[in-house]
């Protein structure tokens, strides 16, 4: 009986932490590259000075102390970090409290990879949302007076890292945000910033060199300098050295728009005035093209990028201009990967026609007009009879939007620097739109320019003039009449998808809605039945699901899945089996069972 | 002078036991349009004289122009038997009145689908055999295509005026180079032995072949000679015909019937086919065609054909027209096999109700089919659209298998991915109109009961080919049409003006409407794709595109060939992806499916809808799988009825049920897009052989799996040998014995493969059949013509998909310079991946 002893099954593969354990953290040691070459790992002395001179700390530090009156301008600052500068964090904080004159006791260690270290009880009592994930690490003067300044550093920022992450910042009632490193330069809704965008290493002369290798022959062509907001610097000095030789060379320099931005600094770079130049200039592309007088002349520039920009920003450069040439700066050469190709974007406009259920996915909260085009979009796919959710997710991948299998497609409203995501080699489960292009799947003629348009403010106008349209079709036609046009008109004829070149018959689960709920007054006759059906959450209109009076696709999807909940996977094999035969057990009570008593006697 | 009216043919309707539907199938150039003509003739629509030029069933103008038939073609025809003929019809009869409607078919292999849409409403067939060329390539698919609807095929050999005029053969020729033709026929016949329709064989000596020329208007069966000698002989009918073919001589002096070829002195006696059919006819032939004016009179006397005195003026090949259909008119022969020889709807669908519906046998309107009941819940399967004079808009032509469809009548309109019970696909409408189908022109009637052919206004909008009307809200879908052919020439299309572009795309969905197998889609790299059987289908596609649907002036790219990825071993080692958590792992193994089996998915014999023991049972029977294994098939990719599969072969693994929709949406999402190419992969069959997953089911949900099994997926694949297929064509040449060097030699240039080389008895011509990868086919014709001064004419039908040997990651070799040059197009890297890029280390 001993060795046969009766074990439950192994029902799955043994798994325990070891099998699964993120990896820590330990080395202090840390590579900086952006520093240039030939930078020690440790944080020693040398390096200290690199970083200060790096975010030209002494210049924002001038900008820190600057007084409104008695007080202070700026009490609480926030330091927004992108993740790959995070590791000087600690080093800035460090260098501007000392000297900005706080006493903050030198001895302190603090480490900004884990804020539960930090000494800086004050900040987290204050009531302050410290827990916000967001925020991860906050450091106070001790003294915790009016006249003193609190500095915090906001690391992992959940949307783009170019836009500032006003959010957070709005977390501990910031009146500033430093934003360190490459920024895209976009309008934000309220919060004075200074962009500190470093000066990383560049060999110019390499460039100069790559430029004229490149540019040989074409002396005369028209070419535009760009670069992205780190290294404009560099290239305003590389533009003045070549500026004499190719004749035709315009420079972009960073731009701020006067009237959006009036509180916002730029530390460590003044970029040139309209006044301070002697050459014609336009705006565009958040830059301020000098030595170019027409937006629309810019199709006959070609582009010469220094550094590899993100792809949205890649994508919208390459629809602008005639050709576009990227100087890689971490391999210092010619950049000769694949460009993203604007016609797959033709492709997932068709996608859109035909999705029924569309995510709103949104990517940045800190955008000017976010929420206005947020609202305008949802009536939008609304009235195309279409479903939409809101999703707001940080940091989205594949595996997060995988786990919403019945959004058709997304739509993504983020910068267009980083924040929308290009998807170039397939990996996503379902595509993803701009609200641009969104809109044009919309309408009811698809027409393609082959523009790519990021912009909010430009949706926004298409919008506009597509719903001042709308409105005047509105007045004419009473309600009545829309009505009884829908009964016999082929509202729910199916739409043709040229992806696939079928008929699709759910692209628009909303269409059905109000003919849904004609039959479900007819259906119920009964007061009784009315009644209980007013009173659950959920209706069934002839195997239409409907959550609060409007069709819900994921209540319809969840229908579709066959796994149903505990149990449902055995229904199958339910027939096969046989049961086990019952027998006799054990009867009587536990001071002694029959068996026991029929054994003793 | 119409012969008949349209309420005549309305009355008709409701005696379905007198409606013949048939289609006229045949390959390409044997003369159908022709023949149709002698009917059509013959029902009093075209004049006695036009018919044979008319092509009355050819209602496109390219169509006229080009001398071939691009589009099926339906006319409803009344015809009315004698008596006695009416007593010997095995089936039900009422009356001998009978309605025939017919459908028209392309002969051209690149209009195949054209043939499948028109032989799923009938239930008889004509098939059309050129006397001379014998049984082609497209003959026996035409026909294969019947036999697998169980639809009952008669034949008539056609063009003996050629073989007469032409050839000058003899009789004993002509009788040899018939039964030939009529032999090699039941040897197709032979391989689709159904218990449920019977013999279908075709035999000369029952009337279920006949003999004659569309061109000159006449035709006989070997039962109309019967007829007349029997009187003369004072035998029975039956008795004489089966004595009028095969061995059978007659002894004119002893006056008997005998089997054997020579009478007692050993003297040769001449076949009773020959003596009594053909003779007339050669001298009939001989007089006219030699100028001998004195015997004609006597010869048609004889016949018994009288002339009007202008008719006699007539000499020569006119004459002879106009003798030979007085003598044998072509529509009294046609008609007769027809009518007495294919069966009636009420026939056919009890028999043929089976593989019609896709429910189950014994529901309501399975039965209502299989007794053709006007009276129950109307099942209608629309086959294709046909266009009307109203631009964009469409006929829906189809056929009402039970019920009676009427205008006004609200239906449930089911398209081809409804699934009873759920609301995918399904639209509640009103039938505007109906309408009768009369080649170019159409006549309105009221309604239309179970067994005949209609046509539908107000249904295009919501059907896109084809799809199932019923009034039943359990009836399930009629079986979707499986073509023989496959649309593997692409094309990509771009408007010239980019305002435009709303009507190229409106354009496409009309074309893909007009044609039941042309295919529009969108390529990753976001162009309009037009995907045909082959260069004419395309040519004609576009030129309909171009002109008609979307009337814009269009940038035609050359044509490119479809491929397909798969691959050729089992994975060198189990393949494994983590989650992107890292808290779940899939281990498979990648295998290849074999051929049968792909093909029966693809012909639909193994179902995903069918209950997975029952297709397990298959399986086994007669692919030789473990039944364990069948049973557990996951799924099939992709677009869940491809011919792939993932099989579950794991053992008790804890919540691996929940991650099942997972894993079949990834499925169908990796097969679309294959890791080499990103094209549809084929014969791949994934093993899932364990999986661990996280405890909590937040960290398993979708989006860890999703991803992850799309991973291992590719991984698998990359390890086991990744190769591409090509679709391959199946070529058939005929031309004189001088040509044929020149066949090998643009045969052996263009990757072709010769499977046999034959002469056709009787004829100097040769038949050289050959295997030709599509992609090597582009102007292979207009090659073909050159090398051999312009008499081989090549026909092309897809085959089947053929590995391309070679490495695919090896950019020097074929299969990787199509892979890299395809990559680049779509905006990937040009190297194929490597298996590491989507296999976790453990």
């Amino acid at each position: 009986m001993s060795d046969t002893e009766a074990r439950a099954p192994v029902l799955s593969t043994y798994q325990d932490t070891a099998t699964f354990e993120y990896a820590k953290v330990r080395n202090t040691e840390q590579i900086r590259n952006h520093l240039g070459p030939h930078v020690g790992k440790t944080l020693d002395e040398e390096v200290v000075a690199k970083i200060k001179q790096y975010y030209s700390l002494d210049e924002l530090v001038e900008f820190l102390k600057q007084k409104s009156g008695d007080e202070l301008r700026f009490k609480k600052v926030t330091l927004q970090f992108p993740d790959s500068l995070i590791c000087d964090s600690a080093t800035i904080v460090h260098e501007l409290q000392r000297h900005l004159g706080h006493t903050f006791s030198s001895a302190q260690k603090f480490d900004a990879v884990e804020p539960a270290e930090l000494k800086s009880v004050g900040c987290c009592s204050n009531g302050n949302n410290c827990s916000a994930p967001d925020v991860k690490g906050c450091c106070n003067s001790s003294s915790q007076e009016t006249a003193s300044q609190a500095i915090w550093i906001l690391a992992d920022t959940s949307y783009s890292a170019c836009c500032v992450d006003e959010v957070a910042a709005e977390h501990v009632h910031s009146d500033l945000v430093v934003h360190f490193g490459d920024a895209c330069l976009n309008p934000i809704e309220k919060l004075p910033v200074a962009y500190v965008f470093g000066k990383p290493y560049l060999d110019e002369d390499k460039v100069i060199e790559e430029f004229r290798k490149t540019y040989q022959d074409r002396k005369e062509d028209r070419i535009l300098l760009m670069s992205d907001a780190c290294n404009v610097f560099h290239a305003r000095r590389i533009w003045d050295t070549l500026k004499g030789e190719f004749i035709n060379l315009a420079f972009a320099d960073v731009y701020l728009n006067p009237a959006t931005s009036k509180d916002v600094e730029i530390i460590g770079y003044s970029p040139m005035t309209h006044e301070s130049s002697e050459h014609s200039s336009v705006v565009a592309l958040n830059r301020q093209l000098i030595g170019i007088k027409d937006v629309e002349a810019l199709n006959q520039y070609d582009l010469f990028h220094i550094s590899l920009p993100q792809a949205p920003r890649l994508l919208q450069l390459t629809t602008k201009f005639q050709s576009v040439t990227i100087y890689n700066v971490d391999e210092e050469k010619i950049h000769t990967g694949s460009h993203p190709n604007l016609m797959r974007r033709y492709r997932y406009v068709h996608m859109a026609r035909s999705a029924g259920t569309i995510g709103l996915l949104v990517n940045t909260l800190s955008l000017a007009n976010t929420k206005t085009l947020m609202n305008s979009i949802a009536k939008k796919i609304r009235d195309a009879g279409k479903k939409h959710y809101l999703f707001v997710v940080g940091k989205p991948n594949v595996a997060k939007l995988a786990n919403f299998e019945n959004v058709d497609l997304w739509c993504i409203l983020g910068c267009d620097h980083q924040g929308i995501i290009v998807d170039q080699n397939n990996e996503y489960f379902k595509p993803i739109v701009t609200p641009y292009e969104l809109l044009l799947a919309l309408s009811d003629d698809l027409t393609w320019t082959g523009q790519w348009v990021t912009d909010f403010n430009e949706v926004l106008k298409d919008l506009g003039e597509g719903s001042q349209d709308q409105k005047e079709e509105e007045g004419t036609g009473t309600p009545d009449d829309n009505e009884a046009a829908g009964e016999d008109s082929d509202d729910d004829a199916p739409q043709f998808d040229p992806v696939t070149g079928k008929y699709v018959s759910t692209s628009r689960p909303l269409r059905k809605l109000q003919h849904l709920q004609i039959t479900a007054e007819e259906e119920g006759d009964d007061d009784k039945e009315e009644e209980e059906s007013e009173k659950s959450l959920i209706k069934k209109f002839s195997s239409t699901v409907a959550i609060k009076d409007t069709v819900s696709t994921s209540a319809m999807y969840l229908q579709t899945r066959t796994w149903t909940g505990l149990g449902s996977d055995y229904k199958d094999n339910e027939q096969d089996e046989e049961g086990a035969i019952l027998e006799d057990g054990r009867g009587g009570i536990a001071r002694g069972y029959d068996f026991d008593i029929e054994n003793k006697n | 002078m119409v012969a008949f009216t349209i309420e005549q043919i309305r009355e008709l309707m409701d005696k379905v036991t007198n409606v013949r539907n048939m289609s006229v199938i045949a390959h390409v150039d044997h003369g159908k349009s022709t023949l149709t003509d002698s009917l059509v003739q013959k029902a009093g629509i075209i004049s006695a004289a036009k018919a044979g030029d008319a092509r009355f069933m050819d209602t496109r103008k390219d169509e006229q122009e080009r001398g071939i038939t691009i589009k099926s073609t339906a006319i409803s025809l009344y015809a009315s038997m004698p008596e006695e003929d009416v007593k010997t019809i095995a089936q039900k009869t009422e009356g001998n009145s009978f309605l025939i409607n017919l459908i028209d078919s392309p002969g051209h292999v690149d209009f195949s689908s054209e043939v499948t849409a028109a032989l799923r409403v009938t239930d008889g067939a004509l098939v059309v055999v050129d006397c001379v060329e014998g049984v082609c390539v497209q003959t026996e698919t035409v026909l294969r295509q019947a036999l697998g609807e169980r639809i009952k095929p008669v034949v008539i050999i056609n063009k003996v005026d050629r073989a007469l005029l032409e050839l000058q053969v003899s009789k004993e020729d002509l009788y040899q180079s018939f039964a030939r033709t009529v032999e090699s026929v039941n040897v197709i016949i032979a391989t689709y032995v159904d218990p449920s329709i019977g013999d279908v064989q075709v035999y000369p000596e029952r009337g279920t072949v006949a003999f004659g020329s569309g061109l000159h208007g006449w035709a006989f069966t070997v039962r109309q000679f019967a007829t007349r000698y029997s009187k003369k002989f004072g035998v029975d009918k039956q008795k004489m015909m089966e004595r009028l073919w095969g061995d059978s001589y007659f002894n004119p002096k002893t006056k008997k019937w005998t089997n054997k070829d020579k009478d007692a002195d050993g003297k040769t006696l001449e076949r009773a086919f020959n003596m009594f059919v053909l003779d007339p006819i050669f001298r009939l032939f001989a007089a006219i065609m030699n100028f001998k004016k004195a015997e004609i009179p006597t010869l048609l006397e004889k016949l018994e054909i009288n002339l009007k005195a202008d008719e006699l003026e007539l000499e020569g090949k006119a004459l002879l027209k106009l003798v030979m259909r007085k003598f044998l008119p072509a529509a009294d022969a046609l008609m007769e096999m027809i009518v007495l020889h294919l069966p009636s709807p009420v026939t056919a669908q009890a028999y043929r109700a089976e593989t019609l519906y896709e429910g189950p046998a014994d529901d309501a309107s399975c039965i209502a089919i299989k007794n053709c009941d006007p009276k129950a819940d109307l099942m209608l399967y629309v086959s294709k659209m046909v266009p009307t004079s109203d631009k964009g808009r469409f006929y829906a032509f189809g056929r009402v298998f039970a019920g009676t469809v009427r205008s006004g009548q609200k239906v449930r309109i089911q398209g081809p991915n409804y699934v009873p019970g759920k609301k995918d696909d399904l639209f509640l409408k009103a039938i505007q109109r109906t309408v009768l189908m009369m080649g170019r022109n159409v006549e309105q009637i009221d309604d239309c009961p179970a067994g005949n052919i209609v046509g539908l206004v107000g249904v295009d909008q919501f059907l896109l080919k084809s799809g199932t009307i019923t009034t039943n809200e359990a009836s399930h879908n009629m079986k979707v049409m499986k073509f023989s052919v496959s649309p593997v020439v692409q094309v990509a299309v771009e408007v010239k003006n980019a305002n435009d572009l709303p009507k190229l795309v409106e354009g496409l969905k009309r074309l893909s409407k007009s044609d039941p197998c042309v295919l529009t889609l969108m390529n990753e790299a976001g162009e309009h794709i037009v995907a045909g059987t082959g260069e004419l289908h395309l040519e004609i596609c576009l030129a309909d595109l171009q002109n008609d649907h979307a009337g814009v002036p269009l940038k035609i790219s050359p044509p490119v060939v479809s491929y397909r990825e798969t691959v050729e071993g089992e994975s060198s080692m189990v393949a494994l992806s983590k989650s992107p958590n890292k808290h779940n792992r899939i281990y498979v193994k990648a295998q290849p499916i074999d051929e049968e089996v792909s093909l029966a998915i693809e012909s639909g014999k193994i179902n995903p809808r069918d209950d997975f023991k029952a297709r397990a049972r298959i399986m086994a029977d007669e692919f030789g799988w473990d039944v364990a294994d069948a049973r557990k098939i996951w799924c099939f990719g992709p677009d869940g009825n491809g011919p792939n599969l993932v099989v579950d072969q794991t053992k008790a693994v804890q919540y691996l049920s929940e991650i099942k929709d997972s894993v079949v949406a990834a499925y169908q999402w990796a097969t679309k897009e294959g890791p080499v190419l990103g094209e549809n992969v084929r014969s791949l069959r994934v093993n899932i052989l364990d999986v661990t997953l996280h405890a909590d089911a937040i960290h398993r949900g979708g989006g860890q799996i999703i991803p992850t099994m799309r991973r291992v997926t590719y991984a698998a694949m990359l390890l086991a040998q990744p190769a591409i297929q090509e679709p391959v064509f199946l070529v058939e040449i005929q031309c004189p014995e001088n040509a044929i060097g020149g066949i090998y030699s643009v045969l052996n240039k263009k990757r072709g493969q010769v499977v046999s080389e034959e002469q056709r008895p009787g004829t100097p011509l040769f038949t050289v059949k050959a295997y030709l990868p599509v992609n090597e086919s582009f102007g292979f014709t207009a090659e073909l013509r050159k090398a051999t001064g312009g008499q081989a004419f090549p026909q092309l039908i897809f085959d089947h998909w053929a590995v391309l040997g070679g490495d695919v990651t090896d950019p020097n070799s074929k299969p990787g310079a199509i892979v890299k040059e395809k990559r680049e197009r779509q905006g990937l890297k040009p190297e194929v991946p490597g298996y590491e890029e989507y296999y976790d280390k453990l």
